[in-house]
């Protein structure tokens, strides 16, 4: 038992999350429960509005659920105080975003060092592993340039690098191939690929494309705010 | 948190937008620079008021027949007046605690020193008893007073060497034409009265406006070129000492009454001082709005700033930076635009008063009186703990405008504002 407990790198229990708005209440989620063990890389697949990017959100603690827990290394991340779900957002999870994120008036540098100042590393080393990063990810050359100076798949391998420099326990991307064509997508898709597979990091894949979700350990469908099924690849 | 990191941050952000940037400076500066110039205008008119009435002697009286008196407590009424005449004199001199009285005439003369030609106000009185007004006058070489020569006129610096000009009016030795128009009583005609003189007596740079525009001649001179007939316009009177004052002038009072005019330095310094609090109040709320309008557009620009970068605030939210991390963000934008504002405002406004004040005119003296022509420029004064007072509160404006946006921005919920 407690093996299979420190085998569990995320646990969702019952979420619930209800939006009020102008049309009515809204229930994006309904008693979403699943476990990711460590190496995990899941897809979570669903249609428009099947709740998949307020899910990731939610285990990402950008947004509280209405009701449910989630636990990150054993640690019900909503019982911390906002301070210390901030430095774990920082310190244990990296974001990969579909439109990239990142900020274009820095350099690309700078934009992969900012979680790193966030966590207050030592200047010489946040440099040291953002160069390394872009290396690792074949854009080093750019380190010096603007952000909106590169192109979408090379832009994204940047917010890449930026999700990886504190050297998070969890990765989550929020449809990080859609905005790019087909072949860059396969190619971002393979990086993720490798950080499940080599470097063993958790990777939480949210996309609408059946092609690259087969490649992946586990799907998670969802459904009208309900897992529908998992299938095990 | 590194704060040195996220100033860094804020430059960067604040380049991004330098035309925005730098107008939100411009407003700081305009406030700021705008509190320093009329600081330093007001307090450099105060200096060269308290200059000019240090050179005076304490304890002398102005007396003269006008309709003005400045007996403090705000009295500017207009009343009738007496004939000063020699009786007049004698009272005044046999009154206890006075020490002397001066009686003179004055009046607008053309003057004409080889074919150079100025309207100059010129008093004709006992040209020994001029050391009753300041003591430590002093006259250049080659000056000497002749108070029993008719043909002898003194002139004051400014008179006989004009600021802005390169050649003097006059010279020791040289004659000049004085020409006196007036109204015939009887005819009613315009008529003239000229006579020569000869430069006896150059008096040297005194810092009294009165002093260094004053022309004099003797008074028996005075008496026959203005046909006063022995009507005094003024008299100058000396008490024993400062601490007499009081008692002489109301003694003077007490025997004329409104009739007669009086004016002591110190009831020019005081209603100086009512006029300068009054004035500086007006000013320094002047220059508070000003400031204020400046905070309002650093409101403004960051306002605007917040919600440009409402997907930026997101992402930073979003990779882990706390409230404080945003709230500081843009709590330093505004603190950089108040530190360059204001440094830039303190400069250009002492600059500015420079400029503002150097902008000549004719000024009136100080004593009774009012000589016409151009006053050398009065400069500003600059106290250090008024500039720096006007410095911290233009900085610490800055940064309570900068605190609702910053507020705002780290406020945001990052899921709302990723969706940007």
């Amino acid at each position: 038992m407690s093996d299979n407990k420190s085998q569990i790198a995320l646990e969702v229990n019952d979420i619930t999350k209800v939006f009020a708005t102008k049309a009515g209440i809204i229930e994006a989620l309904r008693g979403i429960s699943f476990v990711i063990n460590r190496g995990e890389f899941v897809s979570i697949v669903g249609p428009s509005g099947s709740g998949k990017s307020t899910l990731l959100n939610i285990i990402g603690a950008l947004d509280r659920p209405t009701s449910g827990k989630v636990y990150i290394d054993g640690i019900d991340i909503f019982s911390l105080r906002d301070g210390d779900i901030a430095a774990m957002r920082n310190k244990l999870i990296g974001f990969i975003f579909q439109s990239f994120n990142l900020i274009n008036r820095s350099t690309v540098q700078k934009n992969v060092e900012l979680p790193a100042i966030i966590s207050d590393m030592r200047k010489q080393e946040r440099k040291r592993r953002a160069l390394l990063l872009l290396e690792s990810l074949g854009v080093a050359d750019k380190a010096r340039l603007k952000t909106s100076s590169l192109s979408g798949g090379q832009q994204q391998r940047v917010a890449i690098a930026r999700a990886l420099i504190n050297n998070p326990t969890m990765v989550l991307a929020d449809e990080p191939t859609g905005n790019l064509d087909t072949k860059t997508g396969n190619e971002v898709f393979d990086l993720l690929r490798i950080l499940s597979n080599k470097f063993r990091r958790n990777v939480i894949f949210v996309t609408h494309n059946q092609e690259l979700a087969k490649k992946t350990d586990r799907i998670i469908y969802i459904k009208d705010g309900v897992i529908e099924r998992e299938v095990l690849n | 948190m590194k704060i040195s990191e996220i100033f860094k941050l804020s430059l960067e952000a604040m380049r991004e937008r330098k035309a925005r940037s730098a107008l939100t400076i411009i407003m700081v500066l305009a406030g700021c620079g705008l509190m320093i110039a009329l600081n330093g205008i007001s307090a450099g008119q105060s200096e060269f008021i308290k200059k000019q009435l240090n050179t005076l002697a304490p304890n002398i009286l102005f007396v003269n027949n006008g309709q003005r008196s400045f007996r403090g407590g705000g009295d500017t009424s207009q009343t009738p007046s007496i004939v000063i005449n020699s009786i007049v004199v004698d009272r005044i001199k046999s009154l206890p605690y006075v020490s002397d009285v001066v009686p003179g005439y004055q009046a607008q003369v053309t003057l004409n020193a080889a074919g150079n030609v100025i309207t100059s106000s010129v008093i004709a009185t006992d040209p020994q008893k001029i050391y009753l007004v300041d003591p430590s006058l002093e006259l250049i070489p080659g000056s000497s007073i002749q108070p029993n020569n008719p043909s002898a006129i003194i002139f004051g610096d400014s008179v006989a060497n004009p600021p802005g000009k390169s050649t003097p009016f006059v010279t020791l030795g040289q004659t000049i034409r004085a020409t006196y128009n007036y109204v015939d009583q009887d005819s009613g005609k315009q008529q003239q009265i000229s006579k020569s003189f000869v430069v006896t007596g150059i008096i040297a740079p005194t810092g009294n406006n009165q002093l260094d525009r004053a022309v004099i001649i003797n008074t028996a001179s005075g008496d026959s070129l203005f046909n006063k007939g022995g009507k005094f316009d003024q008299m100058i009177v000396a008490a024993n000492s400062a601490d007499y004052v009081p008692a002489v002038q109301n003694e003077i009072t007490t025997l004329y009454g409104t009739n007669i005019g009086i004016t002591t330095p110190k009831a020019i310094l005081e209603a100086r001082e009512r006029f300068t609090s009054g004035n500086n109040s007006f000013i320094q709320n002047v220059a508070f709005i000003a400031l204020f309008v400046g905070a309002i557009g650093i409101v403004t620009t960051l306002y605007n700033a917040v919600n440009e970068r409402i997907a930026e605030i997101g992402t930073i939210k979003a990779i882990g930076a706390t409230r404080l991390f945003i709230l500081l963000m843009f709590l330093f934008e505004a603190l950089m635009i108040g530190l360059i504002g204001s440094t830039l405002g303190v400069m250009s406004g002492m600059v500015g008063a420079y400029a503002l004040s150097s902008i000549g005119g004719p000024r009136p003296g100080i004593g009774g009186g009012g000589a016409m022509g151009f006053q050398r420029p009065i400069a500003p004064e600059f106290i250090p703990n008024d500039i720096i007072d006007v410095w911290i509160l233009s900085v610490v404006l800055s940064v309570i405008a900068g605190l609702y946006p910053a507020w705002k921005a780290s406020g945001l919920s990052p899921v709302l504002a990723l969706k940007r």
